[in-house]
């Protein structure tokens, strides 16, 4: 068990340190020079030079990169240039990810309360009027933009049925915890319908594939109760394949709520990235990207791990290479 | 799955697992009674399922919008008519400007009419989305044929590894970040000028050429443990010969539905881009930037401004979807069973 962890982690090193050399490089694509980009079209030479001398942007390229992640892995991505000007990016994202990570989670769950029943129903009534019914609504779920199901949510509760709380806009947990989970209610519904319906078609599947299983039929043949088999045999062994779709969608979650908070106007990261990309702040880009990768890599990470501890035959298989 | 690895048994009779697609569907031709050719079959696998029939339709509609948008517009999109005394933009739909012109599905708030706007709209997206795409599976074969068919080298190694890497970032995040880089609108890099969509389309080509590479080497891969491989062989083909002729052969069915699911995704990122005022710029006609405009309207409860576009959206994205899985389950009987929906 140990080893398959140490393996995973060692793993995961390079392929975050890559990533860390191309969100790098990030910065020399623009065109002219990211400070010329910065500082825009009235620069005086002395204040170019500053500036570049500041990023460190005059050193040769691999002691730049070395610079910069050695202070990123210290926790400091540099000074956010426009946005706000001479604040450290690392605080910036600090007060923004909070927002984000409960978006993503209050997501998370609402997806989990609509799949888990419906998916399971659904491949117990296979080809039944409810599963065509709810593999329909899936259909559209995978297949309506975020933004468009936002913007319809505000214009029906918000402003056809007069709701204040459903307009947008943040109120902190700290101030008030009831008023920022009903805020947050609709972001959430708007960023988890597409998220639950890839868990819903996947566990709808992965049922499916097991209940034509052979020792499915053997344990009916036994005289097992079906309910029985379906909760301990079924529904459990179909979780794994689930588990695994969830920890990939992490990527989904964390693009989507970017498109959710500029809806909502939420202040998370999303609108941090949007507003770096718009100001040419390319610290704060990079930043917020580095953050992103590495969030979505620990995550897989558990997930694997996670993975093998409920099915003990991957972390045979790995570690039998 | 002992087909995906060509170093384990290679000796398979033709009636197990070991098929392809293709070989299946021959099979399942020749053995029915009325013989059918491959494409036959296909279609009549296709037909059967009425979803993905439906998927492939609302595609060719809105193929046919985006090539004859000049021609089915009722105005042009950028045209701004003024709207009636005491009245303001966007007007509702069925009403009338004061020229006299009518918004069929109402007005915008330069007084543009909804309807052109979205169908130039579509012509663009989908546009963009095959220029992706097209891109994508250009980059995406290349590397994936070349990685499947060098299995365990150094090349295939280092291919595989930028594709992981590539596959750590969220699409849309890197789409944004590379946009980012490269700035909003039209890009100079050196003597070359890109267009604003062309480097969309190449920004957005880039974060899905690593999931077309994944396809295709495992297909090669599949395929490379065929006995018709070996056979070419025998016979004296050079491996290039085999890659060429026979193989990438194959590989064409997966590849059809990887690239028509991928649409639907394509779509999404690239209206998501505009909507986040990072994509397409206006005055060009776009699902996402009307969208994006229709926020500052919904108080005056301009209900048409967001719907149009947004079913517009919906419908392209549901049509290559369901057209993707009905085509998975016709062309690739085999993954069909796997995930089966």
């Amino acid at each position: 068990m140990g080893v398959y962890i140490l393996k995973r982690l060692l793993l995961a090193i390079p392929t975050l340190l890559a990533a860390s050399i191309i969100i790098f490089m990030l910065i020399h694509l623009a065109p002219g020079g990211p400070v010329r980009v910065m500082l825009g079209p009235a620069q005086d030479h002395a204040l170019v030079e500053k500036l570049r001398h500041q990023l460190g942007l005059d050193l040769p390229l691999h002691q730049q990169y070395l610079r910069w992640i050695n202070k990123a892995l210290h926790g400091d991505f540099g000074i956010s240039v426009t946005i706000h000007r001479g604040a450290p990016v690392t605080e910036l994202l600090a007060q923004r990810y909070g927002v984000t990570l409960e978006l993503a989670s209050l997501s998370t769950i609402i997806a989990l309360l609509i799949a888990v029943p419906t998916g399971i129903t659904s491949a117990l009534q296979q080809n039944r009027l409810s599963d065509h019914i709810s593999r329909l609504i899936a259909m559209l779920g995978i297949s309506i933009p975020n933004f468009f199901l936002g913007i319809m949510l505000i214009l029906i509760v918000g402003v056809f049925l007069h709701q204040p709380w459903a307009t947008g806009g943040f109120v902190p947990l700290r101030k008030s915890v009831s008023e920022n989970l009903i805020r947050m209610f609709l972001p959430s519904i708007a960023l988890g319908t597409a998220y639950s319906a890839i868990i819903m078609r996947m566990l709808r599947s992965s049922m499916l594939d097991i209940m034509s299983q052979d020792y499915v039929r053997t344990a009916r043949a036994m005289g097992i109760g079906w309910r029985s088999i379906v909760r301990q045999d079924i529904v459990r062994n179909a979780l794994i394949p689930v588990t695994t779709v969830m920890g990939n969608s992490i990527g989904y979650l964390l693009g989507g709520s970017i498109i959710t908070e500029s809806i909502f106007r939420l202040p998370g990261m999303g609108r941090l990235i949007i507003l770096g990309v718009e100001r040419r702040d390319y610290p704060v880009i990079q930043g917020v990207v580095l953050s992103i990768v590495f969030i979505r890599i620990f995550i897989n990470l558990s997930v694997d791990i996670l993975y093998s501890v409920i099915d003990p035959r991957i972390r045979y298989g790995a570690e039998g290479e | 799955m002992s087909t995906l690895d060509t170093s384990t048994s290679k000796q398979s009779d033709l009636s197990t697992s070991v098929m392809t697609p293709l070989h299946h569907m021959y099979v399942a031709a020749t053995t029915e009674k009325k013989h059918r050719g491959l494409l036959q079959e296909v279609w009549h696998n296709f037909k059967k399922n009425r979803l993905s029939l439906t998927g492939g339709i609302i595609v060719m509609i809105a193929v046919a919008l985006a090539v004859f948008a000049p021609v089915l517009s009722p105005y042009n999109p950028v045209e701004q008519f003024s709207a009636p005394r005491g009245e303001h933009h966007p007007l509702p739909p069925l009403s009338r400007s004061r020229e006299g012109s009518l918004y069929l599905l109402g007005s915008d708030k330069f007084g543009r009419d909804i309807l052109s706007r979205a169908f130039y709209g579509t012509r663009t997206l989908l546009m963009l989305a095959a220029s992706s795409i097209a891109i994508a599976l250009l980059l995406g074969v290349l590397m994936g044929a070349v990685a499947g068919y060098r299995k365990g080298s150094w090349v295939d190694e280092l291919i595989m590894r930028i594709v992981d890497i590539m596959l750590s970032f969220p699409t849309l995040v890197l789409a944004i970040a590379l946009l980012g880089a490269f700035g909003i609108g039209k890009t100079h890099i050196g003597p070359i000028t890109l267009s604003n969509m062309f480097k969309i389309a190449i920004v957005i080509a880039i974060t899905y050429s690593p999931r077309f590479a994944r396809v295709m080497r495992g297909v090669v891969l599949q395929e490379m443990a065929e006995d018709y491989v070996d056979a070419g062989k025998v016979a004296g083909g050079s491996g290039w010969q085999i890659l060429t002729r026979e193989i990438l052969i194959n590989t064409i069915p997966p590849l059809i539905v990887q690239a028509s699911l991928m649409m639907a995704t394509t779509v999404l990122t690239s209206s998501s881009l505009s909507f986040l005022g990072l994509g397409l710029q206006p005055p060009r006609p776009s699902l996402g930037i009307m969208l994006s405009e229709a926020r500052d309207f919904l108080f005056l409860r301009a209900w048409w401004y967001p719907l149009v576009p947004g079913v517009f959206i919906l419908l392209i994205i549901l049509g290559f979807n369901l057209l993707g899985d009905g085509l998975r389950d016709s062309l690739d009987p085999r993954q069909a069973r796997r995930t089966q929906l």
